[in-house]
């Protein structure tokens, strides 16, 4: 795991740790006194009461029955001590049962077990159901004794009530026993819950996070090789997002590097040609006079009367003059070559250097045709509108006039009798200012379209393989590009791009 | 399989302390035809609480299970379970106590105490529980809790919200588990003990 990827998780346990903290008190606070105002001891103490008042409620009804059979027992026994007998008991236990409702049967049997009354209240359809029992209670009076059984009903639903309420104050008092710690169980509960969340968070985040820094060390490690010198490195840019622009920045900055790069070598390539041509002139021009003025003195002074050697003089001083001509020529282009400044770029229309161009073609053809114009078209097409670009118009017009005088040689050496084009135009596209020439000769074999631009390097039996050297010189230091493909005649295009020249 | 074995013998060494550290008690133990017939008493769970509590003239609940186990394992070879619901009564003196489907009538505490905490004769399991396992050290468990609720109970007296909460169910469960545990238990095991050859 890489530091950057360390930092990031980091980043996102902190952020969602210290947001689980915070939840968790808050929470914890929060459910405290939610369950505190649900679950406190005023209403348990109230549900208690209940239960204590349903269970009085009964004992009160209870108490109640035995005071009825009690009552009972007293009038009976009044009755017996009035009359002496038992005749007169029916209708006072008739009159009794009505008075008391729970009372369902009053019975009243003497020693020997024969019942001596009886009073039954009949039940209704549909009565609740009933708890049923019997008070039991015994009269005595003038030497007799009568066992009464009073049976009393009570509906049960009482009862219930009483064990429902019992249930409920039970239930409560075991939350409330247990408050603390229920709200401590939904912290728990929400804490894991949380924690699980948080942890799926995390790798969803570490995944993320991952394919970030592993983009990221991939550039790092790129970097690392750039910096070792291999500039032909090259990251895939498919993705949508920052980091692919990055990666986009660093393809532009290794690829401007390795143009640079190839630039610089190029130039410092070229700067010790020139040296080279600087001496190769200076040591082959210093003979040359010499050397055609001997010649010329050993023909001058041969008085003698053999004229076969006197022709043979002649001729070797003709051959002699012709070939010093040549190297005159040569020394003259080394030597031009040797000198070519460095240009002085200033800001200037790029289409001003195709029309000084087309002014200087006819004398072209002239040249190229060896006292008569060639038989080759030159069209020249500026654009409208101005091309900004920095620039040296003597440097730039000079290599243009190489790349121009290549192609009207090439288009006349391929149509000798006539039908050769050239065209030459100046457009701008994007960032960049271009001038194309292109002609419809032989064109050059795409095998040596990386060779071109060396120095020496010719095609031609009378070529010093300069001219293109020249040109991609002056190009390159207008931080420029000449490409050579092949034109849609046929022929040959090279392409000057310069960068278009923005006013700050 | 080294941490499957290590895992396993930290099993066994939690399962032994655990019943190490179990209260031990003299249990009666018949075997009837294969089978064990436990006899014990756990009327030490019926402390002053628990007896003014089944005073109150409250539906109050007894439940014991007796479980049979191998020496050195928490592995239940048989499991028996009985309670009393036990009433006092309000209208007449004396309690009503249910074991099972059968109501019975008591007239005091004591009475209730020793029908429902003191156990005789229990059958635990049936002898083909033990037929495989004869000749092997077991124990016998035994829990008495006062007044449990009831899984069924408890479920219908504390439900979770409807909605669509993922937190409700699973905290009910656990707020569940904990109101509706005993309000006084007794745990205590027997002597380990062979079953018969």
């Amino acid at each position: 795991m890489s530091r950057f990827e360390r930092k990031i998780l980091f980043a996102i346990g902190l952020s969602v740790f210290l947001t689980l903290g915070g939840s968790i008190f808050l929470a914890q606070g929060a459910l405290r006194e939610v369950y505190s105002v649900g679950v406190n001891e005023r209403f348990g103490a109230e549900l208690v009461h209940g239960v204590e008042a349903r269970r009085g409620q009964l004992m009160a009804l209870r108490s109640s029955t035995e005071q009825a059979a009690d009552a009972v027992q007293w009038a009976v026994e009044a009755e017996l001590a009035r009359t002496r007998g038992a005749k007169r008991i029916q209708p006072l236990i008739e009159d009794l049962l009505e008075r008391y409702e729970f009372v369902r049967q009053i019975r009243v049997i003497d020693e020997s077990g024969r019942a001596v009354a009886t009073a039954t209240r009949s039940a209704v359809a549909g009565d609740p159901a009933m708890r049923e029992t019997d008070r039991e209670r015994v009269a005595s009076a003038g030497g007799k004794k009568l066992r009464i059984f009073v049976h009393v009903v009570v509906p049960e639903v009482y009862f219930e009530r009483l064990q429902d309420a019992g249930e409920a104050a039970d239930v409560y008092s075991r939350l409330q026993r247990q408050s603390a710690s229920v709200s401590d169980v939904y912290i728990w509960v929400f804490g894991v819950l949380v924690f699980f969340v948080i942890i799926v968070a995390f790798l969803i985040g570490a995944i993320l996070s991952r394919r970030v820094t592993r983009r990221v060390a991939v550039l790092a490690e790129a970097s690392r090789q750039v910096g070792a010198g291999d500039l032909t490195v090259s990251l895939p840019t498919s993705a949508t997002d920052e980091i692919t622009e990055l990666t986009q920045a660093f393809n532009d900055m290794v690829r401007d590097l390795r143009d640079s790069r190839t630039r610089i070598e190029y130039l410092q390539r070229i700067s010790a040609w020139q040296d080279f041509a600087r001496r190769l002139a200076h040591e082959i021009k210093n003979p040359l006079t010499p050397i055609q003025l001997a010649a010329q003195e050993m023909d001058e002074t041969y008085d003698g009367d053999d004229d076969a050697y006197r022709q043979k003089l002649e001729h070797a001083r003709a051959i002699i003059e012709e070939e010093v001509a040549t190297l005159r020529r040569l020394v003259g282009e080394f030597s031009a070559f040797a000198k070519l400044p460095r240009a002085d770029l200033t800001p200037a229309d790029l289409s001003d250097v195709v029309h000084a161009i087309e002014g200087s073609v006819p004398a072209m053809l002239e040249d190229v045709g060896g006292g008569s114009p060639a038989p080759v078209e030159v069209r020249v097409r500026a654009a409208t509108q101005p091309i900004q670009v920095r620039m040296d118009p003597m440097m730039l017009k000079r290599g243009l006039d190489n790349l121009v005088r290549n192609a009207v040689q090439s288009a006349r050496d391929a149509r000798p009798e006539g039908g050769g084009t050239v065209l030459v135009r100046s457009y701008a596209s994007g960032r960049s200012g271009f001038i194309e020439v292109r002609d419809n000769g032989p064109g050059i074999e795409e095998d040596n379209w990386d060779r071109v631009f060396d120095p020496y390097y010719t095609t031609k039996s009378e070529g010093t393989g300069l001219g293109l050297a020249i040109v991609k010189k002056v190009v390159l230091e207008h931080s420029g590009e000449v490409r050579l493909d092949r034109a849609p005649e046929g022929g040959a295009r090279f392409t000057i791009q310069l960068p278009l020249w923005e006013s700050p | 399989m080294r941490i499957v074995l290590t895992a396993l013998l930290l099993l066994t060494a939690a399962v032994a302390f655990a019943q190490s550290h179990l209260p031990a008690r003299q249990l009666g133990v018949q075997w009837d035809r294969g089978a064990p017939r436990v006899s014990f008493s756990a009327k030490d769970l019926a402390d002053e609480r628990v007896r003014r509590e089944l005073s109150s003239g409250l539906r109050k609940r007894i439940v014991i299970k007796v479980s049979a186990h191998y020496k050195g394992s928490n592995w239940g070879l048989a499991e028996r379970t009985f309670g009393c619901d036990i009433t006092r009564d309000l209208w007449d003196d004396g309690y009503l106590v249910r074991i099972g489907a059968r109501n019975e009538r008591l007239k005091t505490l004591d009475q209730v105490l020793d029908r429902c905490l003191a156990v005789n004769g229990l059958f635990v399991g049936e002898p083909k529980n033990y037929e495989t396992n004869r000749g092997k050290e077991i124990y016998f468990f035994v829990l008495a809790e006062f007044n449990p609720i009831s899984k069924k109970q408890c479920r219908e007296l504390i439900r979770p919200t409807s909605g669509d909460d993922p937190i409700g169910p699973i905290t009910v469960n656990i707020v569940r588990r904990r109101i509706c545990q005993a309000e006084r238990r007794l745990e205590f095991r027997s002597e380990f003990l062979k079953v018969p050859e």
